[in-house]
């Protein structure tokens, strides 16, 4: 290995970068708007949703129950209507996203204490929505009833039979942000991988492959001097993006800073072997790319534990699960900002990503040849 | 153009036996999916050749170049450059040569001296060397002016001239240079062989391919491509003289009629189109004239010019190509 050459190469390729502003922003401000984009999308909390209500008791107490129904902020009435075809078209056409019908006879059975028969309708195809929508309701259902006892002089106390005491640790309101923010950090940092596909399949495309290629310059020097200027851009990120987390989405950082920036720097070099893996394979950006989503975001978004728990997950898929380095770093990321863990705790995973990383760049080194067919 | 006649040897054009061969292939071949791209060449090229590579679109000179170059891999045969065989020691070639790709490869976003420096790195040639070369090159393809500008904001003639200077960055003893001036206008076409010839006159041995055939005129010797197959290969006036027959130029408007007037005529072996410029490739010239006239006047097409001229490379290859096509048929 030449120094001279992997410098060459390096500087090459920094220049590349600065001079191209579709890579520049690929490489330094995407990995930014994704985990806006991202982190503000996925973890919005529904604030309201409108809801529509067909009266079909027409009594004091039915519409004392949809006044109080519609009272907090969560339940937004946009229609009262006449009939449940009505109801059914506004669910329909989108303008509102559940729908309550209050049953004859809802006053008497009331009165007689015989439960209350109202009728919740909601958007099947928004089944988020739809439970927040029934968790409203049913708190408001519960409050009518509630007030309807004590009226009666009635105990109240059993229509809350245990008194259970939740304490979730770590992330004491359960906010998805908290938990989604760090773990996000491993998909962004997919950008310098997806940059260093780019990279090679462009050099490809371009023929200045080709002239690379009948210069004396050794296989391991050529991607050597490719991956460092992504690992020095994914340095950059390693640093901006957890401060951006940190002050922008108010996530906690509770581990060491240097211990986080250390396996950021392994989970780089892993998640770049990948990414130099693609560019060796992908004779065309365009393939490149396609392959970089395959194979670096959409398992990393979907397999690497972030949304959907491992534990969810059939064996098989599991243990390929394992093996991506998104999923060891989440590890990482979730424990280092919100459990305050430390390399005692974290060395497996550290140890998993230096494999990884190894393993990428041996299979890079062997499937390139220095040769163009 | 006139020193290529300095050596008498290289005058002849044949492969001077007294120089060392630098490029051999025995029965070399590549293969793709079902085309042979090059096929079963055997090739010598010795010291100091100014080799030319003729050949329509798709012949294969590319894929020849490629091959010698270490940068495709054999399907059969062999092939030694410089004294290494490309299968077993490509690297041992790779310092020893200086290659242009056919299409741009250099890095646009680069300025033309850090173009130079990329390469000069990549070749370890040494700072003193670098100085004194990349001046040298720099002023010989006129971009001395525009060491600063981006590739990508150089004329396509300033890109194949920095193109070349990168390839001679390491001051190789062998150049392969694939269509170095396809696309360039006339000015800097007649540039780069001033170039090319300078190269030669200073020992270089130089392998262009080339799809203009006036080109081939000023090679030392040429190999005339068809097909991944070399059908001749011989000094240019060699060439020409192994056509059968003399030209006739015939221009009229009406062309398809004239062809197929005279194209039936005794003593016209083939005829070939350019526009409405027809040439009768004919046993003789002085012969046949008079008798092609009369004929146009009896079938009452006119035309503009009618007149014996200069076999050129162009019809020369043609014709080759013809009489292959004919053989195997036959
Ligand atoms: N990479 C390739 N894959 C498939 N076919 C190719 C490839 N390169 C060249 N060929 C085919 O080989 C033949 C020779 O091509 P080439 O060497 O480029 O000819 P030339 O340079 O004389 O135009 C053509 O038929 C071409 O289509
Ligand atoms: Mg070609």
């Amino acid at each position: 290995m030449s120094l001279r050459n992997i410098r060459a190469i390096t500087r090459k390729e920094i220049q590349y970068i600065l001079r191209t502003r579709s890579t520049f922003i690929l490489v330094l401000l995407a990995p930014l708007a994704l985990l806006f984009i991202m982190a503000y999308a996925l973890t919005v909390d529904i604030e309201s949703v409108p809801i529509a209500i067909l009266d079909q008791d027409g009594s004091e107490a039915s519409r004392e129950f949809t006044a109080q129904l519609t009272d907090p902020t969560e339940l937004d009435l946009y229609a009262t209507v006449a009939s449940r075809e009505d109801l059914e078209q506004m669910l329909l056409d989108g303008s509102i996203k559940a729908g309550v019908i209050v049953e004859e006879g809802f006053e008497q059975a009331v009165a007689q204490q015989m439960g209350m028969p109202v009728h919740i309708i909601i958007d099947g195809t928004e089944p988020q929505t739809g439970h927040f929508a029934i968790d409203e309701i049913t708190t408001q259902i519960l409050d009518f009833t509630a007030d309807q006892l004590a009226q009666a002089g009635l105990p109240t106390h059993l229509l809350e039979p245990v008194d259970l005491r939740v304490e979730a640790l770590y992330n004491p309101d359960l906010e998805p942000r908290i938990d989604i923010v760090p773990g996000l950090i491993s998909i962004v940092l997919g950008m310098p991988a997806l940059s260093v596909a780019l990279a090679l399949s462009h050099e490809r495309e371009h023929g200045t492959l080709e002239q690379l290629l009948v210069t004396p310059v050794t296989k391991a020097e050529l991607l050597t001097g490719k991956m460092i200027p992504y690992i020095l851009v994914g340095l950059i990120n390693v640093v901006v993006i957890p401060a951006v987390a940190i002050w922008a989405f108010d996530i906690p950082f509770r581990g060491n800073f240097v211990l986080f920036f250390l396996l950021s720097v392994i989970f780089l070099f892993a998640i770049l072997g990948m990414g130099t893996i693609i560019g060796v394979l992908a004779r065309t950006q365009p393939v490149a790319l396609a392959l970089s989503f395959l194979v670096i975001f959409f398992p990393g978004f979907f397999l690497t534990g972030i949304f959907f728990p491992l534990v969810s997950m059939p064996e098989i898929i599991r243990a390929e699960a394992e093996l991506l380095p998104g999923t060891q770093y989440a590890i990482i990321t979730r424990g280092i900002f919100l459990k305050g863990l430390g390399l005692e705790i974290l060395w497996p995973q550290a140890a998993i990503l230096a494999a990884l990383g190894l393993a990428f760049t041996v299979v890079a080194a062997l499937i390139f040849k220095k040769r163009l067919g | 153009m006139n020193d290529r006649n300095a050596n008498p040897a290289q005058a002849r054009g044949t492969p001077d036996s007294t120089q060392e061969t630098v490029i051999e292939t025995d029965s070399l071949t590549r293969k793709f999916k079902k085309i042979k791209a090059v096929d079963n060449l055997d090739l010598r090229i010795s010291h100091n050749e100014l080799f030319g590579l003729v050949g329509p679109d798709g012949a294969g000179k590319t894929t020849l170049l490629r091959l010698l170059a270490g940068l495709l891999k054999i399907t059969s045969g062999s092939a030694h450059v410089a004294g290494h065989d490309l299968t077993e020691r490509p690297e041992a070639v790779k310092p020893k040569i200086g290659y242009m790709a056919q299409q741009f490869s250099l890095y646009a976003q680069l300025t033309v001296m850090e173009n130079l420096n990329f390469f000069a790195d990549l070749y370890a040639v040494t700072l003193e060397e670098r100085k004194e070369r990349t001046e040298r090159l720099l002023s010989f393809a006129g971009l001395t002016p525009y060491t600063e500008r981006r590739a990508e904001h150089l004329s396509g003639g300033m890109k194949k001239k920095l193109a070349l200077a990168c390839t001679l960055i390491h001051d190789p003893p062998i150049l392969l240079l694939d269509e170095p001036t396809t696309g360039v206008d006339p000015v800097s076409r007649r540039e780069f062989w001033s170039i090319l010839t300078d190269l030669h006159v200073r020992g270089r041995t130089i392998v262009v391919s080339t799809p203009y055939m006036d080109e081939a005129d000023r090679c030392t010797r040429v190999g005339l491509m068809y097909e991944g197959r070399m059908i001749r290969c011989a000094p240019p006036d060699e060439i020409r003289s192994q056509v059968r027959g003399e030209l006739i130029e015939l221009i009229a408007e009406h062309w398809q009629a004239a062809r197929a007037a005279v194209g039936e005529l005794p003593g016209v072996l083939q005829v070939q189109t350019y526009g409405t410029t027809l040439h009768l490739i004919v046993d003789n010239a002085a012969e046949r004239l008079p008798e092609v006239e009369a004929h146009l006047e009896e079938e009452r097409i006119a035309y503009s010019r009618l007149r014996p001229t200069q076999l050129r490379m162009e019809e020369a290859f043609l014709s080759l190509v013809d009489q292959r096509e004919q053989e195997r048929w036959e």
